[in-house]
């Protein structure tokens, strides 16, 4: 489904941010990446849909390549869905006209056919009834089940969520996290940037660690938890846990 | 909402302040008449409303500072519009991804705005205009257009700039060109920050085309300056002609001001 190979990424000002990173993703499967602060987690995630233009390797999703032109990249954009962690959704539009627009514009729905695509995905993140509200009327839990529903709206292949619920209080990560949860179980393919160690044992199929921009480990989860092979894992594991 | 902001206004309006505007007023009218007073100066108010506007059988008709005042709202206006155009087009080809595109708006930028307005005025119509053969009205509304244009491109880029990344982000990853981008994510929330700043613009650009008047271009100054000439009726005729701008201007900033109010009451 997803294919990374020997990425790097060099911010202007020498920042190395992913140094030659490789990862495979099957169909379906839902990975959760961990890693120190500034190990590249978020720049792998904002490469992986052209947010930021790699320096050099590649990135094959669902057998497209990742290149440097405009319209590919579109493409690319169009299939992988994120979700970011200050949520950004669109302050002036409310909540209908904020997961109306791509569908309008990208797909070239007409307002009701959008619309009733809208209540759906709203009914399935709970917020039917804040259709009509404005961004800021609701708590940043909504706002983030907004943003889920807003990026699904576009049927998108592959979902990346970079520290979805960093931005939370405490009493509304459960409300997004289920909508993950429920998500995952549709069998949407995942990548998920958390520092929730309970999302990542019990709902993610493989957890990879990274830092340097290089992948240090990945195991499957259950194995990752409990018999870390990397000192560095080992360590980082002891700090959050 | 008018009505609202009226009441707004004058609530807002303190008895104090109205005294010392008052004040502030006599002692300029005081000015005013010692300096005539002491230059010999008699004064014809009297026919000041001739110059205004006659009313007579045939009905209204305008007098020529009216008529000047005219010709200074359709140049004003339409300046303001291309300005506007100008000022975005500008922008967006700053902060565009094309070297060349930003390269060429700055050089505009730091002509336009390091020159005087004047000499680039006679520029135009001493140059430019026999070359392109077009009259000093367009003259004139090209001349300011590109003038205020440059100012109003930094008011767009400013408010432009001014949208957290985010939201070029969370636009770009739903798939929106570039265009669409701007058109329903970031000028819909820019417009209302740059408001206030484009409004001092505007204001700018009506007292600005008073300049205008140097290349016989008949709106109000030039109107003012003839009638003038012909009268020596100085004192009146320049003491009407900056009320008129007073009154205009002091509209634009208060139409300025409901727009703002309306804009913020959405989302
Ligand atoms: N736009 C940028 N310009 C320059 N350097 C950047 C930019 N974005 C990120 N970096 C640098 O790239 C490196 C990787 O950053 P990245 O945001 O991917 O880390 P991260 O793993 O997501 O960290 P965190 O857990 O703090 O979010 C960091 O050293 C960061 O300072
Ligand atoms: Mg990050």
């Amino acid at each position: 489904m997803i294919t990374v190979r020997d990425v790097t990424k060099v911010f202007p000002g020498g920042v190395v941010a992913l140094d030659g990173f490789s990862l495979d993703v099957c169909r379906g499967e839902v990975l959760v990446i961990i890693g120190p602060s500034g190990s590249g987690k978020s720049t792998f995630l904002r490469c992986l849909n052209g947010l930021d233009a790699i320096d050099s390797g590649t990135i094959i999703i669902d057998g497209v390549a990742l290149d440097k032109n405009e319209a590919n990249r579109l493409a690319i954009r169009r299939e992988v869905g994120m979700v970011f962690q200050s949520f950004n959704l669109f302050p002036h539009l409310n909540v209908e006209e904020n997961i109306n627009l791509a569908q309008q514009l990208v797909q070239k729905k007409k307002l009701a056919e959008a619309t009733a695509s809208t209540h759906a995905l709203l009914t399935r993140v709970g917020l039917l009834n804040k259709a009509n509200r404005y961004p800021d009327e609701l708590s940043g839990g909504q706002q983030q089940r907004v943003a889920i529903a807003r990026a699904l709206a576009l049927h998108p292949k592959v979902m990346l969520f970079d520290e979805a619920t960093s931005a939370l209080d405490p009493e509304m990560i459960g409300e997004v996290l289920d909508v993950m949860r429920d998500l995952a179980a549709e069998g949407m393919t995942m990548l998920v940037v958390t520092h929730e160690m309970g999302f990542a044992r019990e709902v993610s199929d493989r957890v990879v660690f990274m830092d340097h921009g290089r992948v240090v480990e990945e195991a499957a989860s259950k194995d990752f938890f409990t018999k870390p092979l990397h000192d560095r894992t080992r360590d980082f594991l002891s700090q959050i846990l | 909402m008018p009505a609202t902001s009226l009441k707004n206004f004058f609530r807002l309006t303190t008895l104090r302040d109205i005294g010392l505007f008052l004040l502030t007023l006599a002692a300029f009218l005081w000015l005013v008449l010692r300096g005539a007073e002491q230059m010999g100066y008699t004064w014809h108010w009297q026919r000041i409303p001739g110059y205004l506007f006659t009313l007579d059988e045939d009905g209204f008709s305008a007098g020529p500072l009216l008529q000047g005042l005219g010709l200074t709202l359709v140049i004003t206006s339409i300046s303001m519009l291309c300005a506007g155009l100008i000022g975005l087009a500008t922008a967006l080809l700053r902060l565009s991804s094309s070297p060349i595109g930003r390269q060429l708006a700055r050089i505009y930028l730091e002509i336009s705005r390091n020159t005087p307005l004047l000499v680039q005025i006679f520029c135009f119509y001493f140059i430019v205009a026999p070359i392109l053969d077009i009259g000093r009205m367009s003259t004139a509304v090209l001349a300011l257009s590109l003038f205020e244009g440059a100012y109003a491109s930094e008011i767009f880029r400013a408010g432009i700039q001014s949208i957290h990344r985010g939201q070029w982000e969370a636009s770009h990853s739903l798939g929106l060109t570039r265009w669409q981008g701007y058109r329903h994510v970031i000028l819909p929330q820019a417009i209302r920050k740059i408001m206030p700043p484009l409004t001092s613009q505007a204001i700018s650009l009506i007292k600005d085309s008073a300049l205008v008047s140097t290349i016989a271009v008949y709106e109000l100054t030039m109107q003012g300056r003839a009638i003038i000439a012909d009268t020596y009726l100085t004192f009146e005729i320049w003491t009407v002609v900056a009320a008129i701008y007073l009154v205009l201007t002091l509209a634009v900033s208060a139409v300025a001001g409901i727009l703002k109010q309306r804009l913020q009451g959405v989302g």
